[in-house]
């Protein structure tokens, strides 16, 4: 605090702006955009249990960042190809899911499930290829990584444009929990809103992803928790989740770098470690 | 002021509904559909209200092509409304929040719902002898509960035309004759118009107006319930041998 408003030396300068402030803001940028994308995919699937990662996002991610790092690629081209893997990963998504006869909710999480199926699948065969000093590295990004050095801007972009998009759709959301028909007779283009609410929190995860690997638990925790105290007015709902998800994300990232220093854990276990008791509890106490 | 449906000729898969169908829905007239399961009611209740597949003038609402209300649809909404057989109960939600989704419609984009929505949808609710329950969450329902609730939404929607799919399913017989007069009550009271896909001819008999009924393969009858709701209608449209009973108060119609 005192650092950040002038006072202290160079040496604690740079390390609360160049180090510290920077993973803070990641944290908090990426935990947001797993949150938005969690309740929109739950609305999408009409399921409080889907998160963001369920159409395999994270694995068209995953497999391209990995790539990016076994050729060598620096910090801004992983996050690069992270974000090109996950929208092709969508693209495929999408095409796959609207076969004969329309897009149903089971043809679309079928997809989903299988298309990141095979993407995991790829990713091990990758990693069996890898050299050894590289697989460290890439084991980590697949676990959910804060600790290395990456832009921040596009991060901060695509968490403010996908929660822009999302305020006109938040009113819509609460009618659509109770099925199409339902929202379609009370006047919401049920088709617009699909592809909506699909791009959108497909784009938020993409964004996450790229940023910060496969951090778990945030996106399906985090929705469903805040739910629980705010009910399901998405009015609130979206914007509660989008603050719970950044500051679980930014605690999860303290407890990973200080709790088992000087060795730096990946902040995807931490929230695993959380998420998981939280998540049985949670599923317990609901009737 | 009505429901018009204009040489409508329906096929969807392998099911012919209906060829040239024309009947006109005024207010205050309380519609019946039947027919065997699988002859196409509920897809023709859905098509009815769907602008997305429909052609122009084969369905109008007062005068109106269904297809105009695309870009209108919150007005469309105002006007016509339905009873789904089935709801997703998958989010957990008090009985207040499920009925204010009614409200919809009536909103515009940024605003949000004030005390006078909240009065119309406690008004629904006690219509429905729901409001002591209002904050209970919705998974805790009995069937009959659900029902009235879902009833309750579509009060608070509050449409001119109201689509009723089998809005007695999985009622006990108090529940759903508790249903039908709050929902013929509704429709005489404020001059609305209901059509209502149903199983029991008998009830249809005792609340409706009019029937319509689809016999399959596309062929179809319109009337007043006193018209075609007897043993030769009956038995072409089930297909089995019907007995009228009768007694002082009322004459049923059963299998044989």
């Amino acid at each position: 605090m005192n650092v950040l408003i002038g006072n202290g030396t160079a040496l604690e300068q740079t390390l609360v702006y160049e180090l510290r402030l920077p993973r803070t803001l990641i944290a908090f940028c990426t935990g947001a955009m797993l949150s938005i994308a969690g309740v929109l995919m739950q609305v999408l699937l009409r399921n409080p249990l889907a998160d963001p990662y369920v159409l395999g996002v994270s694995g068209g991610a995953s497999f391209a960042a990995l790539i990016s790092m076994l050729l060598g690629f620096s910090a801004i081209f992983i996050v690069g190809g992270a974000f090109l893997g996950a929208l092709f990963s969508i693209f495929l998504v999408f095409i796959f899911a609207n076969g004969k006869g329309g897009w149903t909710i089971n043809r679309l999480l079928l997809t989903g499930v299988v298309l990141a199926a095979g993407w995991y699948s790829l990713i091990s065969f990758l990693l069996v290829l890898s050299p050894p000093d590289k697989v460290h590295g890439m084991l980590f990004w697949l676990m959910g990584d804060l600790s290395y050095d990456r832009p921040l801007l596009p991060g901060f972009v695509i968490l403010v444009i996908g929660f822009l998009l999302t305020i006109p759709l938040n009113p819509k959301l609460n009618v659509m929990i109770w099925g199409e028909r339902q929202a379609s007779s009370l006047g919401i283009d049920t088709q617009r809103l699909r592809l909506n609410i699909f791009f959108i929190s497909s784009l938020l995860t993409a964004g996450a992803v790229s940023l910060a690997g496969g951090i778990g638990f945030v996106g399906l925790v985090v929705p469903h928790f805040v739910r629980l105290f705010v009910g399901n007015e998405h009015r609130i709902l979206v914007p509660a989740s989008a603050l719970t998800g950044a500051i679980l994300l930014i605690l999860a990232d303290m407890v990973a770098r200080t709790a088992f220093a000087p060795i730096q854990v990946p902040v995807g276990v931490i929230t695993a470690f959380i998420g998981v008791p939280l998540f049985l509890i949670l599923l317990r106490r609901s009737t | 002021m009505t429901f018009k449906i204009n040489n409508l000729s329906l096929k969807i898969a392998d099911t012919h509904v209906c060829n040239d169908l024309n009947i006109e829905i005024k207010p205050g007239e309380f519609w019946a559909i039947l027919g065997v399961n699988g002859v196409g009611k509920s897809t023709l209740l859905h098509h009815i209200i769907n602008v997305d597949n429909a052609i122009p003038n084969e369905i109008s609402i007062d005068n109106t092509p269904l297809p105009h209300f695309k870009r209108y649809r919150k007005q469309l909404a105002k006007k016509t409304g339905i009873l789904l057989q089935d709801y997703e109960y998958n989010f957990p939600c008090t009985v207040l929040e499920a009925a204010l989704i009614g409200r919809h419609p009536y909103l515009n984009q940024w605003q949000w719902e004030n005390t006078e929505d909240i009065n119309i949808t406690e008004n629904a609710l006690n219509q429905t002898h729901l409001n002591h329950l209002k904050h209970r969450l919705t998974d805790t329902l009995s069937g009959g509960e659900k029902r009235r609730l879902n009833i309750a939404t579509l009060l608070t929607q509050n449409p001119d035309y109201l689509l009723l799919d089998e809005p007695t399913n999985h009622l006990d017989l108090n529940a759903q004759i508790t249903i039908l007069n709050l929902l013929e009550n509704h429709i005489k009271e404020n001059n609305k118009s209901g059509i209502m896909v149903i199983h029991d001819a008998n009830l249809a008999n005792r609340y409706c107006d009019n029937v319509l009924m689809l016999f399959g393969h596309g062929e179809w009858a319109a009337g007043s319930v006193k018209k075609m709701i007897n043993i030769e209608n009956l038995e072409r449209l089930y297909n089995c041998k019907i007995e009228c009973l009768s007694s002082e108060n009322q004459t049923v119609f059963v299998a044989s």
